[in-house]
């Protein structure tokens, strides 16, 4: 086994998966619901608004319907909430990665294509193959490793490839243009608006973004956990201050960039149990 | 793990990869999942104008009003996005009076709806506050 295919499986603790299981799947009724409702309002699009991309139209699909959209809709929080429970990981899974995918070809085929799900779908994909994983289980696998290692490799890959097309569509001007400027005058709020009338802040910060991004794989190098979890931290601070600024969040990139933490720690039903059993009086042993 | 497990990862592994890095490189945002991640990828000009596109509609009873993203089922960006259609073929804006008849079926029909780009002039990177609306297409109900 090469080095590199020792990276890429490195045993991680199946607890570890199924917490990230668990999370990411509870995340897609709060995505179809709260964060990004707007997809289910294609329904009511007429067809000749429907501008297919490129794997739509290998797969011959055709202009969603209201039916599909709404079918589409309901098996789709009713998969994803009973794959949250980790039941049939890999059938439920792989159903549930389906259904997202049409999910994602009725969202992104109507002019506008989003880029903060790449990481995302990745993991949909990955987590089914590591089959049965349950909650505190702290034996590794190499599967939970691989599954782990390549959902940290999309949510890096994103930032990575972020500055790239950056040179590729805007140049090395990109750094002292206006990109956010235009951005606040189209988005700003009140947290925003100020950063307009501050020379060069902007262009400043344009810098700091780019910064982040070439920078992001030295995740990967970092030998202590403390460090590793510092980069995620500045991560979570970037989108943070993103939606601050101009109210867009990668929701599901951040949700993917928990496949860096050790998830397992957090138990919370197990954590409620021993509350409530320190609560509960225990009864007291009867006297002759 | 069993060899054909391992193998069967390392394959898609890769072709994920390249197929991600081609689309990086060569692609465009209709090779979704697999396109550049071009979210604010293009560079603004400090002192070209930013523009900023709205539907102002008109219904069967003459109220004119803003056409929001909730009226039509449609993103702005998503209409940014087929602008050049409905410069083209300004008839295609009325899939969008027809979206807007669906979503609300007990308000009067739209007879009008004009494309508008705002643009804010720019200095320096900073709004003058000046600003100038283009028409960039026009539907009538015919």
């Amino acid at each position: 086994m090469t080095a590199a295919e020792r990276w890429l499986f490195t045993p991680a603790p199946l607890a570890r998966v199924a917490a990230l299981r668990t999370v990411v799947y509870l995340f897609i009724p709060v995505d179809l619901l709260l964060t990004t409702a707007w997809v289910t309002e294609h329904k009511d699009v007429p067809r000749s608004l429907y501008t297919p991309l490129v794997i739509g139209r290998l797969l011959h699909q055709p202009a969603p319907t209201h039916g599909l959209v709404v079918g589409v809709l309901v098996a789709l929080l009713a998969c994803s909430v009973l794959a949250a429970g980790g039941r049939w990981p890999r059938l439920l899974g792989t159903v549930v990665f389906g259904l997202y995918a049409e999910w994602m070809l009725i969202a992104m085929s109507y002019g506008k294509v989003d880029h903060d799900r790449f990481a995302f779908l990745v993991a949909l994909a990955a987590l089914p193959a590591v089959g049965r994983a349950r909650h505190g289980d702290t034996r590794r696998s190499e599967a939970a490793g691989w599954a782990l290692r390549v959902i940290q490799i999309a949510v890096v890959a994103t930032y990575f490839l972020a500055s790239m097309a950056k040179l590729r569509f805007g140049g090395i001007e990109w750094l002292n243009g206006a990109t956010l400027t235009r951005a606040v005058l189209r988005r700003g709020s009140v947290l925003s608006d100020w950063t307009l009338h501050v020379p060069y802040l902007l262009v400043a910060f344009q810098y700091v973004i780019v910064a982040m991004e070439l920078s992001s794989p030295v995740v990967f190098c970092v030998r202590s956990n403390r460090v590793r979890y510092v980069i995620v931290a500045g991560w979570y601070a970037f989108h943070l201050m993103t939606f601050a600024a101009i109210t867009i969040v990668f929701l599901p990139h951040c949700v993917a960039i928990l496949a860096f933490l050790p998830m397992e720690r957090l138990r919370p039903v197990t954590m409620v149990r021993r509350r409530l059993a320190v609560r509960t009086p225990q009864p007291v042993m009867a006297g002759p | 793990m069993k060899r054909v497990g391992r193998g069967l990862r390392l394959a898609a592994t890769g072709l994920v990869g390249a197929a991600v890095l081609a689309g990086s490189v060569a692609g465009g945002d209709q090779h979704f999942p697999f396109g550049p991640f071009r979210m604010y990828a293009t560079t603004d000009r400090v002192d070209a104008p930013v523009s900023s596109t709205r539907l102002d509609a008109m219904d069967a009873t003459g109220r004119t009003f803003v056409l929001s993203e909730h009226l039509s089922g449609l993103r702005r960006a998503e209409i940014e996005g087929q602008l050049h259609r409905f410069r083209a073929e300004p008839s295609l804006l009325g899939a969008v009076a027809e979206a807007y008849r669906r979503r609300q079926p007990r308000d009067p029909p739209l007879d009008r709806i004009t494309v508008i780009a705002r643009r804010y002039a720019l200095r320096d990177g900073r709004p003058t506050g000046a600003y100038e609306d283009r028409v960039v297409a026009t539907w009538r109900r015919g």
